[in-house]
């Protein structure tokens, strides 16, 4: 019992990193993105490649996918970055379908689709990262650290720009905001903390392939965003505990088969949206409309 | 001389000429602003009134002619460089950071140029002078759009006056403004220009034209017809009959 709920805060932590990155940019910049697993999973590929070729160290293989994935973010972003709203949200899917072609076809690098097994356990300062339960201390911590570093940028004067333009991109411009530098370094900064998820990812696992990045993990991410509230720093936290909680929280209800689960649990998840899109447009923790009330 | 020609320009433009396919928006528009005066621009919706700003503020590119700002060229400028350089717009729709609080639509025009590593020292007794000002103090931490109409109109003049911009160029700020808040609004405009702002105003309302300005321009389907003092060109019954739409 406690390996599994140990699993489940691992899993959890890496789920909420992701989802707060990607509030970074979905909520406080209005960058509606579907590609943000392939930042996760270039997090995961860079840091298993780094472990499995160059060293076991946490920091530089951390450090290695964070700069990968926010450069590459970059490189991708600048194109993209030139249309708006559901221009972007359709160029972004044809980013997430790039990526995980080259996930599972570049396979000198990433394996295939076989992907890349026996990571090693990660090293820090002499000290090695190998049980369920150490992982949970590492998890917290990044989670931790990924959530002071968002919490100190949106409530700074950067966030206060990302808002402004996530409200007004031309106002903000008029009133000398550098819409598309303030955009790009935004994802940037996303995708490279979204790396970091990626990296413990893959050495939790100790193993990755390209199921995990797909576009079903993107669409879950925003769905833990919008359930928990966009623009909120607790609401994606909030959002990843209540998706990650649900299939547990459904094996405990005697009257549904086991083998009806998934498709249960998939209708929960779209009546969740539904009714709190109706009722609570800002999320659990956002509450506030979008908009004032007639 | 009136003050009106003594004084410095500030933005020059020159053959100014913006084509939209086949309809020609401006058309070799010539124009002056001059520091410390205010122009309003007055002629029939679809004049090119809005669109004159959007290409001094970068929003539209010319299609052929000049505009310069204190001597340098503004061709080709991105808009947010433009705003830096002391520009400030208002818009028509207000455009107002709509979930940001009142106190945050003006922090955040403050630190225009502020990265990840900067941090910028907020003048807060600025903050406090603007939200005075504009009569926004007890609305500070309200958003923008839970704000009423004229609320937000002033709002939209406190992001402009925390820009601290030499010109202003307000598209139809006192509209649909109540008569108190109507005065308020001229008063305030007043006190600005008394400071040295150049502001350029497009408005239909003719009380504001004849107690602010002290230039006309009259616009018609994109062309500069005249320009002169309010008496002037109110009186012209030739504008008058294009203005009421009755040529």
């Amino acid at each position: 019992m406690l390996a599994y709920i140990q699993n489940i805060i691992v899993l959890f932590s890496i789920n909420a990193i992701l989802a707060l990155t990607l509030n970074f940019i979905m909520g406080y910049a209005g960058i509606f993105s579907l590609a943000h697993a392939i930042f996760f999973g270039v997090g995961a590929y860079t840091a298993a490649y780094m472990a499995l070729n160059v060293t076991d160290s946490l920091l530089i293989c951390m450090l290695a996918a964070m700069v990968v994935s926010a450069l590459l973010s970059v490189v991708l972003a600048l194109p993209a970055l030139r249309v708006r709203g559901e221009y972007f949200v359709a160029a972004s899917l044809g980013l997430q379908i790039i990526g995980v072609t080259i996930f599972s076809e570049w396979k000198s690098v990433t394996g295939g689709l076989g992907g890349m097994i026996g990571i090693p356990p990660p090293v820090l300062f002499g000290y090695t990262f190998s049980s369920t339960g150490q992982f949970v201390g590492l998890s917290l911590a990044v989670l931790l650290g990924v959530l002071v570093i968002l919490a100190l940028l949106v409530r700074g004067s950067f966030g206060r720009s990302l808002m402004a333009i996530r409200d007004s991109e031309s106002a903000a411009q008029a009133y000398g905001k550098y819409v598309n530098a303030v955009k790009t370094l935004s994802v940037a900064v996303s995708a490279g903390l979204a790396a970091l998820a990626g990296g413990l990812y893959a050495f939790y696992m100790s193993f990755v392939n390209v199921e995990a990045f797909t576009l079903n993990m993107s669409i879950l991410l925003m769905a833990m965003v919008i359930i928990g509230g966009t623009g909120t720093l607790l609401g994606p936290i909030v959002g990843a505990a209540i998706v990650m909680a649900l299939p547990a929280a459904l094996t405990y209800l005697p009257f549904i088969p086991s083998s009806e689960l998934g498709t249960i649990q998939q209708i929960i998840y779209g009546l969740a949206m539904v009714i709190l899109m109706m009722f609570r447009p800002g999320g659990l923790v956002g509450g506030r409309g979008k908009e004032k009330s007639a | 001389m009136s003050a009106a020609t003594q004084a410095t320009n500030l933005l020059e433009i020159r053959g100014l000429n913006k084509n939209f396919g086949g309809l020609q928006a401006i058309s070799d528009v010539n124009l002056d602003l001059k520091s410390g005066i205010i122009t309003t621009l007055v002629g029939p919706n679809g004049a090119g009134k809005t669109t004159l700003f959007n290409l001094i503020t970068g929003h539209l590119k010319p299609t052929s002619g000049t505009i310069s700002w204190l001597g340098e060229s503004l061709l080709n400028m991105a808009p947010w460089r433009i705003a830096r350089k002391g520009i400030g717009r208002t818009f028509q729709d207000l455009r107002l950071f709509n979930h940001m609080t009142v106190q945050e639509n003006i922090m955040t025009v403050m630190e225009r140029g502020s990265w990840l590593w900067q941090r910028n020292a907020i003048d807060r007794d600025r903050v406090e002078q603007i939200l005075q000002e504009t009569g926004l103090e007890s609305k500070r931490n309200e958003r923008a759009v839970d704000l009423a109409y004229a609320e937000r109109k002033f709002l939209s003049m406190a992001r402009l006056m925390a820009a601290q911009s030499r010109l202003w160029l307000l598209d139809e700020p006192a509209s649909g403004l109540d008569p108190r808040s109507f005065e308020r609004f001229v008063s305030l405009l007043k006190s600005y220009a008394a400071r040295g702002v150049t502001i350029c105003i497009i408005e239909h309302n003719l009380d504001i034209v004849i107690q602010l300005s002290d230039t006309v321009a009259f616009l018609d389907q994109g062309r500069l017809l005249a320009q002169g003092s309010s008496q002037e060109i109110l009186k012209d019954p030739h504008l008058a009959a294009i203005y009421f739409g009755e040529r």
